[in-house]
């Protein structure tokens, strides 16, 4: 029978890589906010922690900045499994127990977040443990997806373990591979957090100063333990230098340390955009490395692209009703605030 | 040789059907809430403004809190979750769906992106926001909301009824199939009623006043409205269905029925309470019955979905794909070589590759549908037999298209998981009840006395010699129907059995 065929794109592979990359960088910039804002908080230097205006502001964000790394998560995942499918699911399905358990802590981290938010100032003292099992559970969410993208780069180790075992109860095994990309992942958060806390906390002295220290901290650690990676890299390090990712670790270290100038300079938004340049040079890398991984194993662009450039076409016009859409209520939200405050002082 | 199933097996412990059950129905109970409860709350507070209804307007901020998180949290990750689930019990068919759907998906995730701020914008919003902007936040949420349940129907729809699509491979055919339209007003229906019953829940936590009564009362009308909404529409869903499609599954097996069945008695059930404690008593109106009437609208959803799958089977998407995640395009290349030679991933156990591959999506040996009391006593010969004619016994299962020498290995692999005993040392039976036992095991699979394809015309009434006669050509009496292979002691006692049907005893 002539069934139609499902081994297509519908649409270009560099349209949805790029689509891919861009969505990454945006869920990664919203992790940051989230997994290193409450890193920052919970461990900074600060007197008096509950009651800092800022802490309290990231205190009340992060429901939202959670919602925000989900929504955003769920782009990139949906382009992955469909460029990628073979690789991620087969990945996935032998940690299967691991892999679907991610979405039950990210339940329960949820509601402590918003547990913290809702916090009254009677109960300010419960904050730091909720932050703590919401610390718990980013831990446990970042490294399962960094062993499974990891994994989901070596089809051979994937073929490997199935032989043993088909139950779904075991991690990538080869933790040496990709101990170093969870850590550089999570440093990186904590850099960036460490951006937001003193870019929230510009006008409190005290904020700027903690944000300030783990941004500059971080970012050392984070580019020597990102060094430390690329060396792990093994049999595909001498592609990779000859790879354009190498252009790609030079923009964003360049960037990076600019950021970090700007940010001295207290020129925010200078800084925010080039640390968000940065994470899409970073993001590129990372693809760059899972195409070497996969390189003779698995092509994307071996795919028959059968665009359905209608739909596409809706998509983007819905894309952009959706920011207008969010732009129009957020400034329904701000005139409606104004208009209180006016109230209020006449 | 071509690599065509390319997917791992995850050997869960758990069938299929229940995880599957388990995250898929939990999250549309919650998602349907946050469409229909989102039009509740603006058209509500519209009510409630106009009529400065200050007691109202605090239930529904109450109201909202609680819809925010059940929704945008609990919905939200549910939603994710069967992302997860599908990718891992299904990751062939979800990778049909992605690469016919992707676009359909980035277009939800947009309308998901509006949804969830406008979620939080009302949420926080009510003391903030000018009571204008709050409404028009509120119905650009609702607006949202419903945009996202249009495109999810339309894949959802596709499943069962591709329509067209299966010719055409077209994005559109396969999008405004058959039973879209149907199942979007059936949804919507869902929507509205969840609303009411969600929102009678938080009403129940009132003291009985007055404005418990208005509000109880105005809740149950949206339940009820809600409810004939949908039962209207299911039946128009049920006629869209194409006919081939839903006899088979009626013939085939009794879920679609009962699961129907079901469906009434659960909406007989939240129409009555809604009708006594919604309309008649509402100052009556207790927790525990809110608690009671959300279990069965629970209980409904969780029928419906039943029923939507089991009309699917033996399918995941109907007609190009099984539900054991085998593609008919292949089916060529799989009776010609087997699966084994097309699979990417084996672990060396061929009869349990096999297993894995066309059973074990829907069956365990000794948990979820078990197969091992199934073949318990039976031999070699019979397994195979079953295993060749799956497709034409009841349960509405794939056909096992794999080679002859694949037959043998996943035979012998079940077999060296049962009970060797023979059949009267297992059951302690014997005579008439040994009989019915080997009637049970050896024909029930594909025919039942009174049900599914009866053969009660040709079986009763005959004498010890006809008896004999047709179980020793029984490989002949339909293509697909295994030969007899019980021993002496097994024949005996089944033709017993059989005589005393004649003799007007009772199946
Ligand atoms: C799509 C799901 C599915 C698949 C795949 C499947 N089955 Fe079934 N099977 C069922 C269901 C559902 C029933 C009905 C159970 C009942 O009626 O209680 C059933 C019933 C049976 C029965 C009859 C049992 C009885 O109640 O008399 C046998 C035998 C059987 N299956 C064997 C197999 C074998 C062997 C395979 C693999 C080659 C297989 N099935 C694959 C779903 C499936
Ligand atoms: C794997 C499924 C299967 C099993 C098990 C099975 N049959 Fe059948 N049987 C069929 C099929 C298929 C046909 C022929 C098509 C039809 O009539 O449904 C058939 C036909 C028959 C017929 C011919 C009916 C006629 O119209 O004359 C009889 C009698 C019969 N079966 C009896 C039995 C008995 C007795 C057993 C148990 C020993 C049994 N079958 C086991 C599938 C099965």
């Amino acid at each position: 029978m002539n069934l139609p065929d499902y081994n297509f794109l519908p649409a270009p592979l560099w349209v949805i890589t790029v689509l891919h990359l861009v969505t990454l960088m945006l869920h990664f910039a919203a992790m940051n906010f989230l997994v290193g804002g409450v890193i920052v908080i919970l461990f900074g230097k600060f007197k008096n922690r509950w009651n800092d205006p800022t802490a309290q502001k990231f205190i009340k964000l992060f429901p939202i900045a959670m919602m925000a790394t989900i929504t955003l998560g769920i782009a990139p995942l949906l382009f992955l499994q469909l460029v990628y499918p073979r690789q991620a699911y087969a990945a996935a399905i032998v940690s299967g127990w691991f892999w679907l358990l991610i979405v039950v802590v990210a339940i329960i981290v949820y509601y402590f977040l918003y547990a913290a938010s809702f916090s009254q100032d009677s109960s300010r003292r419960w904050i730091a443990l909720y932050l703590s099992v919401a610390l718990v559970g980013f831990v446990y969410i970042s490294y399962v997806y960094s062993s499974t993208f990891s994994l989901a780069e070596r089809p051979d180790l994937v073929k490997l373990i199935y032989t043993h075992t088909q139950s779904g109860f075991t991690l990538n095994p080869d933790v040496g591979s990709y101990i170093l990309r969870w850590l550089h992942m999570i440093l990186g958060a904590i850099t960036v957090g460490g951006f937001f806390v003193g870019l929230l906390g510009m006008n409190n002295p005290q904020a700027y100063n903690v944000g300030k220290q783990f941004f500059l901290n971080g970012m050392i650690v984070t580019m020597l333990v990102g060094l430390g990676y690329l060396f792990t890299l093994d049999e595909i390090l001498l592609s990779f230098m000859r790879s354009p990712a190498v252009w790609f670790l030079m923009v964003s270290i360049a960037m990076s340390l600019g950021a970090l100038r700007f940010f001295f300079t207290r020129r925010f938004a200078v800084s925010g955009i080039m640390l968000l340049v940065s994470l899409l040079g970073m993001v590129t890398i990372r693809h760059y490395v899972r195409l070497l991984h996969l390189e003779g194993v698995y092509d994307p662009a071996a795919y028959a692209i059968k665009p359905q450039w209608s739909v596409f076409a809706l998509f983007l016009n819905c894309f952009v009703i959706a920011i207008v859409a969010v732009w129009y209520m957020l400034r329904l939200n701000h005139h409606s605030i104004d208009a209180a405050h006016d109230r209020l002082e006449s | 040789m071509e690599i065509t199933l390319n997917y791992p097996f995850w050997d869960v412990g758990i069938g299929y059907g229940v995880l599957m059950a388990i995250f898929a129905v939990t999250h549309v109970f919650v998602s349907h809430f946050a469409i229909g409860g989102g039009l509740y709350l603006v058209v509500a507070e519209t009510a409630a403004r106009r009529k400065n209804d200050t007691e109202r307007l605090n239930f529904l901020q109450q109201l909202s809190k609680f819809f925010v998180l059940v929704t945008v949290v609990f919905g939200a990750l549910t939603g994710v979750s069967i992302w997860f689930v599908i990718g891992l019990l299904n990751p062939a068919g979800t990778e049909v769906l992605i690469h016919n759907f992707v676009w359909g998906w980035a277009i939800e995730w947009t309308f998901f992106i509006i949804e969830l701020c406008a979620a939080i914008l009302y949420f926080y919003g009510w003391q903030k926001i000018s009571a204008r902007n709050h409404l028009t936040i509120g119905w650009i949420y609702f607006i949202a909301a419903w945009l996202s349940l249009f495109i999810i129907n339309g894949i959802v729809t596709f499943m069962l009824t591709p329509g067209k699509w299966i010719e055409t491979g077209n994005f559109w055919d396969s999008f405004f199939n058959p039973t879209f339209w149907s199942s979007l007003v059936l949804r919507t229906g869902i929507c509205l009623m969840l609303a009411g019953l969600y929102a009678l829940l938080v009403a129940s936590r009132y003291k009985a006043s007055d404005f418990k009564r208005r509000l109880v009362r105005y809740n149950a009308v949206w339940g009820i409205v809600g409810l004939v909404i949908t039962m209207l529409s299911f039946l128009w869903y049920v006629g869209a269905i194409p006919d081939t499609i839903m006899t088979a599954a009626i013939d085939k097996m009794p879920t679609p029925i009962l699961s129907i069945r079901a469906m009434y008695v659960y909406s007989g059930g939240i129409a009555t309470f809604l009708i006594l404690f919604g309309l008649i008593l509402p100052r009556a109106y207790h927790t525990v019955i809110g608690i009671g009437v959300m279990i069965l609208g629970l209980a409904w959803f969780g029928s419906f979905e039943w029923f939507r799958e089991s009309v699917r089977k033996p399918y995941v998407i109907y007609g190009y794909m099984y539900a054991n995640g085998i593609d008919i395009a292949h089916a060529d290349l799989y009776q010609r070589d087997g699966y084994l030679p097309h699979m990417a991933f084996r672990t060396g156990d061929d009869g349990a590759d096999l297993f894995r591959r066309s059973c074990r999506s829907c069956h365990t040996m000794s948990g979820y549908h078990p197969l091992r009391p199934i073949f318990d006593g039976t031999d070699k010969e019979f397994i195979a037999g079953m295993i060749k004619g799956v497709h034409v016994a009841k349960g509405n299962m794939p056909q096992f298209l794999g080679t002859e020498g694949e037959v043998r290995i996943l035979a012998a692999y079940l077999y060296n998981k049962v009970d060797h005993r023979h059949l009267s040392k297992i059951y302690s039976l014997s005579g008439a009840a040994l009989g019915r036992k080997v009637y049970d095991i050896r024909c029930g699979p594909c025919h039942i006395f009174g049900g599914f394809n009866d053969k009660s015309a040709s079986l009763i009434g005959l004498n010890d010699q006809e008896y004999n006669d047709m179980l020793n050509i029984a490989d002949d009496l339909g293509e697909e129907m295994p030969a007899f292979t019980g021993d002496e002691v097994e024949r005996k006692a089944l033709i017993e059995y059989l005589t005393s049907l004649s003799k007007g005893g009772t199946p």
